[in-house]
């Protein structure tokens, strides 16, 4: 099989050098797009606009107003008059929670002891609800602490909490080895669906089903360029999450790189099994969008727990290499397992790959037939 | 002028529509996709999975670990010992470990009882959110372990806050990610499918036949674009009938009339910047570089998951110039919220302003390249 894979090899290196906008973009789009992730995720949401209808106008409800005007998490945007302009606000988005103080706070709280308050969240945003919600609590309990005795009551079950593998819960490391999964997807697999796609549209595949290149000679001389081309950019965002934004690493680099070849392999045949069966650009592009890089996106575990997932989402987490190769990243990166934890995954990945090209393989004999 | 337009578009329709495996995406990506993501991604902490030690074997551990239960919690196994809890850990089987001790029992009698969390904090906002919920469920078991001895919690002055959500009171993830998921799927294929369509006829050579037609630059791109409002929209529509309004029962709040309305307009938008980038690049390849240069950061900065006010500045100034970012906002203002055009102008102009600007922009360097 050497000299017609080598000659497709050459031949496909050479169009790919060749072409400068080409390249440069495969080279330079994951260090943009990682540029604008790595900063610009920051879970930490802050800026959460707050308004208060304040039907008690007491010295406790200003006191407690001043709790929320004096957080870091929230942007205090006014008092409201009435329940209208409450809703008002919320509707527009001005506020995307108001705090409803009633008339009685001040009086409930020092005759029963205890008072109410209702807090309105806005639920277009459901994860953002749920962040308003926890801050609002946080708030509300420094102001409760006020009122604690000096000598706090012993409650009978007390959490002792300690928080493994990202002790200090930075987002940055959870979401620079995310991203390193996600960007070594989107290359490969949008280029690779184009590969032979491309042949067929403009009629060269013709030229190829004529030559004495094998069917696994096409694969071949077509894939190896494009995964070399991958394993650069592999290398070029692992020295950006260490240098540029210092996620610890303290797993092995090998087991991490073992991966991040098979992954290669698995992301380039995934697209050129696009390719195969895709018969025109638009349709391989299409498919290379929405098949592999946005599911990578959302079912890879990149944003939730796999395991929290449901049955649909488990098993089509479970159908792209990105899950398994999410695992061996934040894996070694964060918790410093090798070999030992994660030869399944490479033997997932590289089972992926074998199904991947074989099915591509199978696929391109039907062409030629 | 009419005429030749109509049969341009009619000769794009067919060309796509031709397209076997093209269609068969189309379908999924309106159909399938957003069914998958409605069901199967959920934006809130359901589920955390847990792995339990129980070293009491209590009555009291007992009660405590049937706490943990939906839908924040999904106990995923009981371990043995902690060479389990370690391993469900690594292996992310489970993201929060409980490790009661051996003589919990006793000590919560004493009031001295404790329960070791170890949390998994590679996910940080997840973990942090779960611990929350923790918190408070042991907040719960203390009061209620408190109360069954006759000896409630010392009277302390303290403000309840009490939280309600509008527009979706239960926080259904299922209604936010499939909506989400529509608006993201007509951005995505209404660029891929227009800038592809003029792409190709650069590639193929038959662009400069066209060029020789009366077609002139403005109706051949109008006939780029006519294709795939005419596929998306409807089949926006009944993704959003059938599977946001029929599978998951998301009820739409707002004007369909209103939401397609801008939604046409939005396809506009989108189609002439799939347009844009046709016009700058020489091939498919290149078109798709773009593409992932132009959208990824569009998808990003679209303000889905949170708000664009909480972006960081500079953020929120490039975000400005996505017309994404006003479709969706003005898409959960529409479907969620039931907001009307007062609420929701804005958002209408900026899309409109870049649609115009976009279309302009290809019209003029499409002549500047080829018309003399």
């Amino acid at each position: 099989m050497a000299s017609p894979a080598l000659a497709i090899l050459v031949k496909e290196t050479r169009e790919l050098v060749r072409d400068p906008l080409y390249l440069g973009l495969a080279l330079v789009i994951p260090v943009v797009l990682m540029v604008l992730f790595g900063y610009g995720l920051s879970a930490d949401v802050k800026h959460v606009r707050v308004a208060v209808l304040d039907h008690d106008r007491s010295p406790w409800s200003r006191q407690y107003i001043d709790a929320y005007i004096h957080s870091e998490y929230f942007d205090f945007m006014g008092l409201v008059r009435d329940e209208h302009e409450a809703d008002e606000w919320l509707r527009s988005g001005h506020a995307r929670a108001v705090i409803d103080i009633p008339p009685s706070f001040a009086r409930d709280l020092a005759g029963r002891g205890a008072a109410a308050v209702g807090v309105t969240v806005d639920g277009a945003f459901p994860t953002f609800a749920e962040i308003i919600e926890g801050y609002v609590n946080a708030v509300n309990a420094q102001f409760n602490q006020q009122f604690l005795p000096a000598t706090a009551a012993g409650a009978p079950v007390t959490l002792d909490i300690s928080v493994w593998y990202n002790p200090a819960l930075e987002s940055k490391n959870f979401i620079v080895p995310g991203m390193l999964v996600l960007l070594m997807q989107i290359f490969p697999a949008m280029l690779g669906a184009l590969l032979i796609t491309r042949e067929k549209e403009s009629g060269t595949i013709f030229t190829l089903y004529a030559s004495p290149a094998s069917r696994a000679d096409i694969l071949f001389g077509k894939a190896v360029p494009y995964v070399v081309v991958t394993i650069l950019d592999y290398l070029i965002i692992f020295a950006m999450s260490i240098w540029l934004f210092e996620v610890r690493f303290i797993g092995s680099f090998w087991v991490l790189s073992a991966a991040a070849v098979l992954y290669a392999v698995c992301t380039v045949g995934v697209g050129l099994l696009i390719s195969a069966f895709a018969r025109t650009q638009l349709a391989a592009m299409l498919i290379a969008v929405l098949g592999t890089v946005t599911p990578a996106f959302n079912l890879s575990g990149f944003i939730a727990p796999v395991a929290s997932q449901d049955l649909v989402g488990r098993i089509a987490g479970s159908l792209i290499p990105a899950t398994y190769f999410m695992e061996v990243s934040r894996g070694t990166y964060l918790k410093g397992l090798g070999f030992e934890v994660y030869w399944r995954n490479l033997l997932a990945l590289a089972a992926y790959a074998t199904v991947v090209y074989s099915l591509a393989w199978w696929r391109l004999r039907k062409r030629i037939g | 002028m009419t005429r030749r337009l109509v049969a341009m578009i009619r000769k794009e329709l067919a060309q796509l529509l031709r397209d076997v495996p093209l269609v068969l995406v189309l379908l999924w990506a309106f159909g399938g996709s957003i069914y998958v993501h409605g069901h199967g991604v959920s934006t809130e902490i359901f589920n955390y999975p847990v792995v339990i030690l129980d070293l009491s074997r209590s009555p009291a551990s007992r009660e405590f670990v049937a706490r943990l239960h939906a839908p924040y919690f999904k106990i995923v196994g009981f371990a043995r010992n902690d060479r389990d809890v370690v391993e469900a850990l690594d292996l992310a089987r489970a993201s929060l470990a409980v490790v009661i001790p051996p003589d919990f029992e006793r000590l919560v009698r004493s009031g001295q009882g404790s329960v070791q969390v170890i949390s998994d904090g590679t996910l940080s906002t997840s973990a942090a959110i779960a611990g929350a919920h923790l918190a408070t469920i042991t907040d719960a078991y203390n009061q209620y372990l408190l109360a069954e001895r006759g000896q409630p919690a010392p009277r302390l002055s303290r403000v309840d806050a009490r939280v309600r959500v509008a527009y979706n009171p239960n926080e259904t993830s299922a209604w936010f990610s499939s909506v989400l998921e529509l608006l993201n799927m007509t951005t995505e294929v209404s660029i891929l499918l227009t800038a592809a369509a003029l792409v190709r006829e650069k590639e193929r050579g038959t662009l400069d036949q066209l060029l020789v037609t009366p077609l002139r630059p403005a109706e051949l791109f109008a006939a780029k674009i006519a294709p795939t409002i005419i596929v998306v929209v409807p089949l926006s529509l009944l993704a959003l009938l059938a599977i946001i309004r029929g599978a998951f029962h998301t009820p739409i709040q707002g004007s369909l009339v209103l939401f397609y309305a801008v939604t046409v307009v939005y396809v506009f938008t989108i189609a002439g910047l799939g347009l844009t980038i046709a016009v700058l690049v020489k091939n498919v390849a290149q078109a798709m570089m773009l593409l992932v240069l132009i959208l990824f950061p569009m998808l990003f900065l679209s303000g889905a998951r949170n708000p664009a006010e909480t972006m960081e500045p500079w953020m929120r100034y490039v975000s400005l110039v996505s017309p994404m970012r006003y479709y969706i906002d003005f898409g959960y203002q529409v479907l969620f919220k039931g907001n009307g055009i007062a609420y929701v102008w804005k958002d209408l102009v900026g899309i409109l302003g870049i649609g115009g600007l976009m279309f302009w922009f290809a019209v003029v360097r499409f002549r500047h390249a080829f018309h003399r």
